[in-house]
C-alpha cells in the first residue's frame, strides 16, 4: 500500500476511533487483499510506510463478503460492481480478508 | 438499522476490481460517512 494511504489511514484511525471505522477493499487478486488488509490490522508487512510496527486492528472486509454486499444499495450494486463480481474469484478474496481480519483485526461489525 | 450506521468508511478501490466511486454510491445510502476513498492502479 503506497505511503500517503498508509498515513490518511492512520489519521482517520486517529481522528474517529478505530472502533468507529471500517475498511472496504475492492482488490482485484486474493494476495493483494490480504497485503491491503494485514497493512491496516497487523501492520506495513514491507516495513516501508507510516503503518511500519502500527496495529491498528481495524475491521476490514472486502466489499464482496456477505456482510458489506448486504449493506450496499442492490440497484448501485447490479448496475456497478455484478459485472466484477461475476469474472472475479470472490470465494478467495473473501476467504483472504477474512483471514487477516479473523487474525489481527481487534474490532469486527 | 444497518450495520454501517454511524461508521466512517475507508474505501480503498482498485481499477482493475471494485473502484472506490463505485463503492461510493453503493453505501451512499446505508448511513455510513465516507471519510477517505482511493482507487489504486497497478499499471
Amino acid at each position: 500500500m503506497d505511503l500517503e494511504n498508509q498515513q490518511r489511514i492512520m489519521d482517520a484511525a486517529g481522528k474517529y476511533g478505530a472502533e468507529n471505522v471500517v475498511v472496504v477493499l475492492g482488490s482485484a487478486d486474493p494476495e493483494g487483499a490480504g497485503l491491503y488488509a494485514e497493512t491496516v490490522t497487523a501492520g506495513d508487512p514491507t516495513f516501508a510506510g507510516p503503518l511500519a510496527g502500527v496495529s491498528l486492528g481495524l475491521p476490514v472486509y472486502h466489499v464482496f463478503e456477505e456482510d458489506i454486499k448486504a449493506e450496499a444499495d442492490q440497484g448501485v450494486w447490479g448496475e456497478q460492481i455484478a459485472m466484477m463480481e461475476m469474472v472475479l474469484d470472490t470465494a478467495a478474496l473473501a476467504g483472504s480478508v477474512a483471514e487477516m481480519r479473523d487474525q489481527h483485526s481487534k474490532i469486527t461489525l | 438499522m444497518s450495520k454501517l450506521t454511524g461508521k466512517k468508511l475507508i474505501l480503498l478501490g482498485e481499477r482493475d476490481g471494485v473502484p472506490s466511486p463505485a463503492m461510493e454510491a453503493c453505501f451512499a445510502g446505508s448511513g455510513a460517512e465516507v471519510v477517505f476513498s482511493a482507487t489504486q492502479c497497478f499499471v
